[in-house]
């Protein structure tokens, strides 16, 4: 498929989530692609797969997950994760879930339009602070790009090719900060929006099971992604897993999530 | 708190106090929360060459970005969230993430790259507050960052072509609009009776939106179709702003 194709379907999905593979059901062999567990994948991706295995555990849709070291320039979106569904290739959570809604699974169709509104509001905060803050972390604070990100980015790669491929990558991702107003942020300021991010959530959550009380949606494998990769990646310090540690109903969520979805449905080592 | 508070940021025009949407944003939010501040309107200025406009100056403090100016004004007692719930703190934050990502790339554009609007509007406006010969290059360089906001935050870098990105930020902002409307519904404020940080921000992006006349309005039709949205600016407009206007 060309790779002009699978863009026009991607973006097809962002706007209406209607086209061609919508009559088909969900297949056996779906499979949702990301880079290398073990050596290659970083922080922030790795929270963006976990919140869409989440999110198709939730909906009940089986899904295989294949780690490909070239899994970045396999999607069409150049995201990862992507999908590979019956003759379709989605990336990206917000896609996704749209695709997964044009074939009759939604988890957000019980809520009124309030609600949808403060659940895509809640999703794009946790886009704007947690994932720009987890992307600040791994390719802006050199501590964390000399002994982590750098060696892990370009693992799968012989040399020089690794070492283009990191800078290459911290280049984009500065000039991206620089354009927000993230550029002249320090490591503290930073946390700072983790926690402030961590307890709007915290206060959203109260002490309901999931935010939108009984039954889980999108928003629900958005944080869980992110939080408890944040809770479980071993970094150069403990300094941003302690700020999703001071609430304890975020981990209590996270605990529920991992048990509901992941250990009882025989996945374990998430 | 006696200390007089100063605010740079750029001038108004079509009825507003300022068309900048964060100049708007600090001084609907000084209006709300009762903070005396001294607007020094830039019509001469060297300082908005860094691009930091609106900046909050007091005795010992230079303060820029409106999230920072808003804080520190909150330090000074000059809190319009006093009232707010736990959960409405929230989802101020929440609600203040949806605009910047889902409104703020396509009302960049609107201004400063579609460029009818830019060329005949924008330009125009700002160039004339902006002494020569920086009038010839601040206005272009404003254009380029806006242009390159939209790119880096909803762009593939550095391949993606503005035309396909367009037709993505238009629908996401006229889907933001929606459900700002959905959200605000028959009610005066965002929270209850009286505004707070999430009305003042609102306020801040929608208002240029829907007063300034530019030759190309797509989103500027379909705010008019909001009249909930509407009405909410034309009270804040009203109700804050009426006065200082009268005196220029």
């Amino acid at each position: 498929m060309s790779k002009e194709t699978v863009t026009r379907i991607n973006s097809n999905y962002q706007q209406n989530g209607v086209s061609d593979g919508a009559a088909e059901p969900w297949p056996e062999n779906a499979t949702l692609y990301q880079q290398l567990k073990g050596e290659q994948i970083l922080l922030s991706d790795n929270a963006a797969s976990l919140a869409v295995q989440a999110f198709l555990q939730m909906c009940n849709l089986p899904i295989k997950v294949v780690c490909r070291a070239n899994a970045e320039y396999m999607s069409p979106s150049g995201k990862v994760p992507f999908i590979h569904v019956g003759n379709q290739v989605v990336s990206e959570l917000g896609p996704i879930v749209q695709f997964v809604k044009a074939k009759g699974h939604s988890l957000s169709d019980g809520l009124d339009e309030v609600q949808k509104a403060e659940m895509k509001a809640y999703m794009e905060l946790v886009n704007n602070m947690l994932l720009t803050a987890e992307l600040y972390l791994q390719w802006c604070d050199e501590a964390t790009v000399g002994e982590i990100t750098h060696a892990r980015y370009g693992s799968p790669y012989p040399w020089p090719l690794n070492h283009i491929l990191a800078y290459q990558k911290q280049w984009e991702v500065k000039r991206k900060m620089k354009a927000i107003g993230w550029g002249n942020k320090t490591l503290d300021q930073v946390l700072e929006d983790v926690d402030q991010c961590c307890q709007a959530l915290s206060q959203r959550l109260g002490t309901q099971p999931y935010f939108f009380n009984k039954q889980p949606t999108e928003l629900d494998a958005l944080v869980f992604g992110h939080l408890y990769t944040i809770l479980t990646t071993q970094l150069t310090n403990d300094e941003l897993s302690e700020k999703v540690k001071n609430y304890s109903n975020l981990l209590a969520f996270c605990r529920r999530i991992e048990q509901h979805y992941f250990e009882d449905r025989g996945k374990v080592g998430v | 708190m006696a200390a007089p508070l100063e605010l740079s940021c750029w001038g108004g025009g079509w009825g507003l106090p300022s068309v900048h949407s964060e100049s708007l944003v600090v001084m609907a939010y000084a209006k709300f929360s009762g903070a005396p501040l001294k607007v020094n309107v830039i019509d001469n200025t060297w300082r908005g060459s860094r691009g930091d406009v609106p900046i909050l100056t007091t005795e010992d403090n230079i303060v820029s970005q409106p999230a920072k100016i808003l804080n520190f004004l909150r330090k000074q007692k000059y809190n319009a969230d006093y009232e707010l719930s736990a959960k409405q703190g929230a989802d101020t934050l929440a609600y203040i993430a949806l605009i910047e990502e889902k409104l703020l790339p396509a009302v960049l554009h609107t201004f400063w790259v579609e460029s009818d609007n830019y060329l005949t509007v924008t330009k125009p406006w700002f160039a004339s507050r902006i002494p020569f010969p920086l009038s010839l290059i601040l206005p272009g360089r404003m254009s380029k960052g806006a242009l390159n906001r939209i790119l880096l935050t909803r762009g593939e870098p550095p391949l993606y072509h503005l035309r396909e990105v367009e037709a993505q930020i238009y629908r996401d902002a006229k889907e933001c609009l929606n459900l700002l409307s959905n959200r605000l519904g028959k009610s005066q404020f965002f929270f209850g009776d009286t505004p707070s940080t999430l009305d003042a921000y609102v306020f801040g992006f929608l208002a240029p939106l829907y007063k300034v006349r530019f030759p190309k309005v797509q989103l500027q039709e379909h705010l008019k179709q909001l009249s909930n949205l509407c009405r909410f600016c034309d009270d804040i407009l009203n109700s804050y702003f009426r006065l200082s206007l009268g005196d220029g």
